[in-house]
């Protein structure tokens, strides 16, 4: 793993909301194609970390390098290096006045100015991949959590980044719909996909995940491959929050 | 897999039933809204009762009791004495409650003004027509320019002559890309570059020819407007429904756009921007619209170098404009603040700028939810405008209260009330409607 270059570096972050030190020097470093997992209780910083990524919240020292390129320089920069990465929401936050096709293809129209037609064709092929092209044509209240969380996920990969984040992907949905959206990141995973997410489902985790990230009060507490992070975590607050969650 | 000791059962919902006889149809709603205890019952009758007192008199007076045909207003009271209305001095006096003192033989420019305005919003209903937006922004744009002229006439200098021109080539444009759509689906610019430079749109070829279309399109109309003089009509005989529906509509186009503006202004994260819109809507938003009318009426001149006279009307005008623009803002800013952190970040997060989120993701969702609050505004600036009463201009309230003040028809004044009532009534319930028309077309598909 060590020979691939790195998708996301970050050093020394650190984030607070007024007085509150969100982030404590948070250094981290995802390899392109490597799978990660960030859990920790609520308030750990884990949303904050993957929100500083693509710079939807801003940190204040520290360095953050999206493949080597840092963020900082100026707005433009900024703009393009976000563009490497995709991002989905714990509460999907697709446009409700737009089909689920419109909401696939307004920013390849927009942003990345694509003809009609062709931006047509890219979010038709990313809906049959998260498998709901049917619903193209339908306003996302009128979806299930799940199947709106599957158009987010599709809506996100149309931009076709490099990177995706998940910010607690499946926390919104009822039982029945967790599935479906994790079977969507998995087949995801399999396709070499660079991957952050952070979730608390742990078989997601244990099946996908290189290397699990276990955060606490701001800082990373531990991380290590799936297999070892729940055989044998090394400190007690690790073990506390797993004998709670599992 | 659990190992169960017994093989499952299957579950099997059962079939949705009917309900109840008595709960649906005409009966069930009548018992279910107007008699369903004795209390209800009660309201209901009383309330039946007071609307067939209301509805008779007013009828006998307005139209059974009424004089329909009568020299002056003596010969009504010797008819029916107060018991009916008397018609026909409102009906003498109409062409006034419409075009105010607007020389008679001059109307003909107001209606053909209206005429053309309906003429340049078909198309935006027409299902063919594809440059909707083009078409919506050059009515609001351009319009104005080849209105005024119409309605203010006089001699034109050549800066005035090139905006006329622009207002009237954009009605030729909408009504030539409307056929040419239509027939072929190309906007008439794209058509003719089609044609002439070759099919592919971007060859430097047919931008040449796209730009020399436009040009052609804009001499023709300078042409046609240099050739075409009117006689000057003061704004000071403006008046009646005319002149209500001037300011009023300037007033509801130009405070839409300008309180989104003041609106993301307020919310800006650039604290100069933030200051000025702050203070602008508060200071606007605290004084009552008569007072900002005698402001701009009596004290801007006192302001202005000597010998700079701006139109009594362009001062109310602008006086309208601006203290609906504060208003509006704050409407518009309410519908901002509803939309979820959620919707902004999701832009943000797939690459859009500040434009491109507000104006495609944002701002259709905040006005959306805005619609009866935005159009309750448009109705209360339509009927605000009879304030410009105050400061000498003719609306149509104005004139409702001259026909009293007539020789003919002296002391004639509940009869033009209330026929400007229905007027204020029909304008008003229409916008309403149509909001209301609007809201449910958006809504569609959006609901659960």
């Amino acid at each position: 793993m060590s020979a691939r270059n790195p998708a996301i570096e970050l050093e020394g972050v650190n984030k607070w909301f007024g007085a509150f030190h969100a982030l404590k020097d948070v250094t981290l470093s995802v390899a392109e194609g490597e799978r990660v997992v960030v859990c920790g209780p609520s308030g750990s910083g884990k949303s904050t970390m993957i929100r500083c990524v693509n710079q939807l919240e801003r940190h204040q020292a520290g360095e953050i390098r999206i493949h080597g390129r840092s963020y900082g320089r100026s707005a433009r920069e900024d703009e393009a290096i976000r563009r490497d990465t995709g991002m989905v929401f714990q509460q999907f936050n697709l446009f409700p006045h737009m089909t689920v096709l419109e909401n696939c293809t307004y920013a390849l129209t927009w942003v990345k100015q694509l003809p009609e037609a062709e931006a047509k064709r890219i979010a038709m092929s990313h809906l049959e991949r998260v498998r709901i092209p049917e619903q193209a044509p339908k306003y996302p209240l009128q979806l299930s959590g799940g199947q709106q969380q599957r158009v987010a996920i599709a809506r996100a990969l149309c931009m076709q980044p490099r990177i995706m984040l998940f910010d607690e992907p499946t926390s919104a949905l009822d039982p029945e719909m967790i599935k479906e959206v994790l079977d969507v990141m998995v087949e995801l995973a399999g396709s070499g996909m660079t991957m952050v997410v952070v979730t608390h489902e742990m078989g997601f985790a244990r099946q996908v995940a290189d290397r699990v990230v276990f955060m606490d009060q701001g800082e990373v507490v531990e991380q290590a491959p799936p297999r070892e992070f729940f055989a044998n975590p090394r400190f007690d607050r690790t073990r506390m929050f797993l004998s709670q969650i599992l | 897999m659990p190992d169960h000791a017994t093989p499952a059962e299957i579950f099997r919902p059962r079939p949705a039933a009917p309900p109840p006889p008595n709960t649906i149809g005409v009966a069930g709603w009548l018992r279910a809204n107007l008699f369903s205890s004795i209390p209800n019952t009660l309201l209901t009758l009383v309330g039946a009762w007071i609307l067939y007192v209301v509805v008779d008199a007013v009828l006998g007076w307005a139209v059974f009791n009424a004089v329909w045909d009568a020299p002056n207003r003596r010969a009504c009271l010797d008819q029916v004495g107060r018991a009916g209305a008397c018609w026909p001095g409102v009906i003498a006096w109409i062409p006034n409650l419409i075009y105010g003192l607007y020389p008679k033989d001059e109307v003909w420019r107001i209606n053909l003004g209206a005429a053309l305005l309906v003429l340049w919003a078909v198309p935006l209903w027409l299902p063919a027509v594809r440059s909707k937006v083009a078409i919506g922004l050059s009515l609001v744009l351009l319009f104005p320019f080849l209105a005024s002229y119409l309605f203010l006439g006089g001699i034109k200098g050549p800066v005035w002559a090139a905006l006329v021109a622009l207002g009237l080539s954009g009605l030729l444009w909408t009504w030539l890309t409307v056929v040419t759509e239509w027939r072929t689906g190309l906007s008439f610019v794209a058509l003719v570059a089609r044609v002439l430079g070759g099919p592919e749109p971007d060859a430097p070829r047919a931008r040449w020819v796209a730009r020399l279309t436009w040009a052609a399109l804009y001499a023709t109309a300078f042409v046609l407007v240099w050739g075409w003089e009117l006689r000057p009509v003061p704004t000071q005989v403006w008046g009646g429904l005319f002149l209500t529906l001037v300011i009023s509509g300037i007033g509801i186009t130009f405070s839409l756009p300008a309180g989104v503006l003041l609106a993301l202004g307020r919310r800006s994260r650039m604290p100069l921007i933030r200051a000025f819109c702050v203070a602008f809507i508060e200071l606007f938003r605290s004084v009552p619209l008569i007072t900002i009318l005698f402001m701009f009426n009596t004290m801007l001149p006192l302001f202005l170098p000597a010998g700079v006279e701006v139109d009594r009307l362009l001062r109310a005008i602008v006086a309208v404009c601006l203290f609906a623009a504060a208003y509006m803002a704050e409407v518009v800013r309410g519908g901002l603040q509803a939309i979820p952190k959620g919707q902004y970040e999701a832009a943000a997060a797939m690459g859009l700028g500040y434009w491109q989120s507000m104006t495609l993701v944002i701002l259709p969702q905040a006005l959306k939810i805005m619609i009866p609050t935005i159009v309750g505004n448009f109705i209360g600036l339509f009927k605000d405008t009879t304030l410009v009463s105050i400061i000498g201009l003719l609306d149509l309230l104005s004139m409702a209260r001259a026909v009293g003040e007539d020789s003919t028809w002296l002391g004639l004044f509940i009869e033009p009330f209330f026929f400007i009532t229905l007027i204020y009534f029909v304008f008003c319930f229409a916008m309403s409607q149509y909001s209301m028309n609007l809201e449910r077309r958006l809504g569609a598909g959006q609901r659960r």
